[in-house]
């Protein structure tokens, strides 16, 4: 039994897992109170170029050892980005290379977002996995073909 | 044939029970080969021909987010992530510290959830002096032992006992090694000043 258990955790934390995101940061496209994503983390792995600008991720919060976010790639290693054009965190001038390794992320609801305007590019290393599709079903027809739509 | 029997025979075994194995080195304890300058003369020492294997133990990093200052922990490097560093921690989040060339400011404070990490070495180490303090979910592992070779075998020496020894001869080089590690503890500690109340390093 254990082995199986061991099994599964593997399977879970290398190829891909179901789970749930909630916060205000990536409105309109992932809701506030929960939504169930399938992450992919293999990919990212075997093919780590294979990420692009776009892209949600999930990773591992800089500021926080134990919390993970979820935000959109913007930037990648060696890309200039303009750190926030509407002015409110920073001059709206301010440009910044994003160094070997890192990367530039920003949730889509920018006004509630703690993403790199705050702290700066994220290592690449942090990143855990890509968000592959969203699973939506109505709670009360678990029977019913529940929608997946992919990001 | 019955000498190829043998492993075949192992083999299914070795299989189904891989992803035990993985699991337990990935969340409680694992060996490390460590190569490199970087933490000269702490690990690898020019008196050694081996390279140091070196016990790391997960579990406090993962699940009891254990940092101390002062300890080897193994860490990503912030710039490749495929390549793993050892480096010691010197200061941890809210500390200011004294930093040495190349960075470019003479003093840093330590960001929220990151840390100041550096290789005893200072010369041929790449470490926060280079990249800056590192965020803590990028460190994975503290050193707990050296494995190998037999003759570093042990726990890594803590050198603020050997001062109260008195009874060694102070013509020991023994002695004289164990000093020069207190004397080079007080240093990193001396560039570090802490707003939280102390734990030594």
């Amino acid at each position: 039994v254990v082995n199986i258990a061991c099994a599964t955790h593997l399977f879970l934390q290398y190829v891909g897992t179901v789970s749930l995101m909630s916060g205000p940061s990536m409105l309109p496209t992932l809701a506030v109170n929960g939504e169930i994503v399938v992450e992919d983390r293999i990919s990212l792995r075997l093919n780590p170029s294979s990420l692009a600008r776009g892209d949600l991720v999930v990773v591992r919060s800089p500021i926080n050892p134990t919390a993970i976010v979820c935000k959109r790639v913007i930037g990648l290693p060696g890309d200039v980005v303009c750190v926030d054009p509407t002015g409110q965190t920073s001059p709206s001038t301010e440009h910044v290379l994003v160094p070997k390794g890192h990367i530039w992320i920003c949730g889509d609801n920018l006004p509630y977002s703690r993403d790199s305007r705050l702290y700066g590019p994220v290592p690449m290393a942090l990143i855990r996995s890509r968000l592959f599709a969203r699973v939506s079903c109505s709670p009360l027809f678990l029977l019913r073909s529940s929608e997946v739509s992919v990001f | 044939m019955s000498n190829l029997r043998t492993p075949l025979k192992i083999l299914p075994g070795c299989i189904y029970w891989f992803p035990t194995a993985f699991v337990l080195s990935y969340y409680f304890y694992n060996l490390k080969i460590i190569s490199g300058r970087s933490m000269q003369p702490t690990l690898n020492p020019d008196s050694s021909s081996w390279r140091d294997v070196g016990l790391f133990n997960c579990y406090a990093i993962h699940t009891k987010l254990d940092f101390n200052r002062g300890d080897i922990v193994a860490l990503c490097s912030p710039e490749d992530s495929n390549r793993v560093l050892v480096k010691r921690i010197i200061a941890l989040p809210e500390d200011r510290v004294k930093t040495l060339p190349p960075y470019s400011e003479p003093e840093v404070v330590v960001p929220q959830g990151h840390a100041w990490v550096e290789g005893d070495e200072p010369f041929h180490s790449d470490d926060s002096n280079r990249f800056g303090p590192v965020s803590l979910a990028l460190i994975e592992s503290r050193l707990v032992a050296v494995v190998w070779p037999p003759s570093r075998f042990g726990h890594l020496s803590r050198p603020s006992q050997v001062e109260r020894d008195t009874s060694t001869p102070s013509e020991n080089s023994a002695y004289r090694m164990a000093m020069a590690e207190l004397e080079r503890q007080r240093w990193r500690s001396a560039r570090v000043t802490s707003n939280q109340t102390s734990r030594t390093g």
